[in-house]
């Protein structure tokens, strides 16, 4: 049966010579791990479109749900946390691997004649991969991504003549709204992955017409190997290993809330992501006039270098020792790129961060004599303590914040009437109290272990204020929401670090489908019983397996 | 390979195996992944609990007998989206006082039917199902009675709790 459907399609299309085409290839100086490079990166792109594809489902690419479609697409959908997740390493991994495999290429020389087109795709595919890790940032609309937009589009904006125009096409328009979200999205969704598959069929054509560039030692060169299924085998190994890593940091090292997108939230400090850090170091070293150079000259130079290096460096020796000055080239352009991302790292940022956190002298800071919300003083607090009409929650409840940045707007705002970490104990006189309500613990009746109605809870005070029961409190909780005080995205982070002094995580996965280590200790546990099982068979069947004589495959059985 | 390790070339047969072992793994991760993605694509379990009384009137506002529809906001939680919504219910006072709330779709396909009072049915416009007064299926491809929902009233006033059936099914299926 299947050879006839096999033979039925090889007779209309001729599958059977591309698979061989696409297979069959000898390598020079026999398989090898460290070759395993390339098809690692495209290993990790095919998990990037799948797991991408699979966050659309729903993903809603608008400025007032993305946010938020993210955060429930994380917590309440099984294995959501794992897509998102897989998606958020996967991008951080295959710009590593394309870095790895980058270098890989230059010591072995494999950019040298006839390979020279293989290398100007495969830069083609490195600036693909950093438009990638541009556009997918700000399609969180969280504070990361937005000022990575942000700053990212008016970097081009800085480009002599064509630079209004550039940030313009880039945006839909002058500001980072709604029409640059659906610009990064289409960009990121559709634009990108068909020009990285066209460009990488070409990268693909063009490496099997020359094959592998091989061992620059002559006589590890005699001997030969086949791709499949020997490198095929050493591919297949290298790309699980890599899938199991990528769960065990989705699992270990989720991606960080850093909170709803926030233009009014001046303490946060945009930097750039770490596989930008370079062009971000480099920029600090242009000022005025000169500010070009850095934020398009830099760049440029470095593409020109990459795109020019075949045709630069035409000597065809392949042996690393025998090009010392290539070499020393190649290590000083990695050393200045990774000093820069260091130096970048350890910097504290364009503009330093206020000493005590946000800018307390914007914001209309509730003073020690309380600012009542002018809508509960109308009502009156007995009024309120009896028939208040139901206050509902804002939309700050829905939202999940950033603890961190709430533990610092907490300290700024809150702290002087609820104590330090909301320990409470600061007195009121003239409510039945006595003091301000602690939070740290909370009241049991604003308590509830679903994050969700515990935000709820919190929000309707941190909205609508509260007045204290009692003669003439002097202390009145203001209605931070209602009087515009602090944004809906200020409260979600508040809420989150309160929830957190009460040991709830406003981020804690709901629906996990299974948990997330223990889903990476599962996955582990079945690979390690399969690799037992194969190699306890292996042992019993058969000696000849581990011949390795034919060529460099002593380690096909793991 | 234990069946003919004899007339096989040694190469061949770690060939063969290497191939086999490449499918077994690529079978295991395609495992691994498609069962994730499949639990991923079912969407979150129907959310329980968290039903809230919704206010809907005052009951001496009803009239005796005849089917009102009433309109009321309520706080929606779907997904990603929380919003306060317009629903509408129809709702019958009967003369002991008691009310009947009818969801105000229909239990065929979904629609939602309304009140002829010509002939004081329920009629759906989509299939031309049609209900009694006492939500009973008269005619029309509708599989089961009008859905009640639940009811309580307090202070005079009526109150009722928001639920969604599964359409099509002769049993009354929460969603």
């Amino acid at each position: 049966m299947f050879s006839f459907v096999w033979k039925w399609i090889n007779d209309r299309w001729p599958l059977s010579p591309v698979i061989r085409w696409s297979l069959d290839e000898e390598i020079t100086g026999g398989p090898r791990f460290v070759y395993a490079d390339g098809s690692a990166v495209l290993i990790v792109f095919l998990l990037q479109a799948l797991t991408g594809v699979m966050q659309i489902f729903f993903y809603v690419p608008s400025v007032d749900h993305a946010y938020n479609s993210i955060s429930f697409l994380r917590t309440e959908i099984p294995f959501g946390w794992l897509i998102h997740g897989l998606h958020y390493w996967g991008a951080n991994l295959m710009i590593v691997l394309i870095a790895l495999h980058m270098l890989r290429v230059f010591i072995w020389g494999a950019y040298k004649n006839p390979r020279q087109l293989t290398w100007l795709m495969g830069v083609a595919l490195v600036l693909i991969t950093m438009a990638f890790s541009m556009t997918g940032a700000p399609l969180h609309w969280d504070q990361r991504g937005y000022w990575a937009g942000e700053v990212g589009s008016s970097i081009a904006a800085t480009t002599p003549v064509v630079g209004d125009l550039a940030k313009r096409m880039l945006r839909g328009g002058e500001e980072m709204g709604p029409l640059a979200l659906s610009r990064f999205f289409v960009v990121h969704t559709a634009i990108l992955p068909g020009s990285l598959l066209a460009i990488f069929m070409l990268h693909f054509i063009s490496f099997r017409r020359f094959g592998s560039v091989g061992p620059w030692d002559q006589f590890k060169r005699k001997i030969t190997g086949a791709f499949w299924p020997e490198q095929a085998f050493k591919d297949t190994i290298a790309g699980t290993a890599i899938f199991l890593f990528m769960i065990f940091l989705t699992a270990y090292y989720p991606p960080v809330y850093s909170g709803q997108a926030d233009t009014l939230d001046t303490s946060y400090i945009p930097k750039a992501e770490w596989n930008f850090l370079f062009l971000y170091q480099a920029l600090k070293y242009f000022e005025g006039p000169l500010e070009p150079v850095g934020t398009v000259g830099v760049p440029a130079f470095i593409v020109s270098l990459l795109v020019l290096l075949p045709f630069i460096d035409r000597n065809p020796e392949h042996d690393p020792f025998k090009r010392p000055f290539a070499m020393l080239c190649g290590l000083v352009f990695v050393g200045a790129i990774l000093t820069l991302t260091l130096i970048g790292y350890y910097s504290p940022g364009f503009a330093q961060a206020p000493a005590n956190g946000p800018s307390a002298q914007v914001r209309p800071l509730p003073a020690q004599t309380p600012a009542v919300a002018p809508a509960i003083k109308e009502i009156g607090p007995a009024a309120v303590a009896e028939k208040a009409p139901e206050k509902l929650a804002g939309p700050a409840a829905a939202v999940i914040g950033s603890a961190e940045r709430g533990a610092m707007l907490f300290k700024n705002i809150c702290s002087s009437c609820h104590g330090q970490a909301g320990t409470g104990k600061v007195p009121n006189p003239g409510s039945e109290e006595g003091k301000v309500p602690a939070l740290a613990p909370i009241e049991k009746s604003i308590f509830n272990k679903d994050p969700r109605l515990f935000a709820e809870n919190i929000d309707k005070y941190i909205q609508h204020g509260s007045v204290p029961e009692g003669q003439k409190p002097a202390l009145t909780m203001p209605a931070f929401g209602d009087s515009n005080s602090l944004t809906q995205q200020e409260i979600a982070n508040i809420e989150a670090y309160i929830m957190g002094l009460n040991n709830v995580d406003r981020a804690a996965i709901i629906n996990p489908g299974i948990q997330p280590r223990l889903f990476f200790w599962l996955v582990s546990g079945l690979y390690v019983l399969f690799a037992l099982i194969i190699m306890g068979n292996t042992r019993k069947n058969n000696d000849y397996i581990d011949d390795s004589a034919q060529g460099g495959t002593k380690k096909c059985r793991q | 390979m234990q069946t003919g390790p004899e007339i096989e070339h040694p190469e061949d047969t770690r060939r063969g195996f290497l191939k086999r072992l490449i499918g077994f793994i690529a079978a295991l991760n395609g495992l691994v992944l498609g069962i994730l993605l499949a639990k991923y694509l079912l969407g979150p379990p129907s959310a329980a609990g968290n039903k809230q009384w919704s206010r809907i009137t005052e009951l001496d506002s009803l009239p005796e007998g005849q089917p009102i529809e009433i309109r009321f906001q309520a706080r929606s939680d779907e997904a990603y989206l929380h919003t306060l919504e317009i629903r509408s219910i129809w709702a019958i006072k009967k003369a002991s006082g008691d009310v009947t709330v009818f969801s105000p779709v229909c239990t065929h396909l979904g629609c939602h039917y309304h009140w002829d009072p010509q002939t004081d049915h329920f009629e759906c416009p989509c299939h031309a199902s049609v209900f009694d007064v006492a939500g009973k299926v008269l005619s029309g491809p509708a599989p089961r009675s009008l859905d009640t929902l639940p009811v309580k009233t307090e202070n005079g006033e009526l109150f009722i709790q928001w639920e969604r059936y599964k359409a099509g099914t002769s049993e009354k299926i929460n969603v």
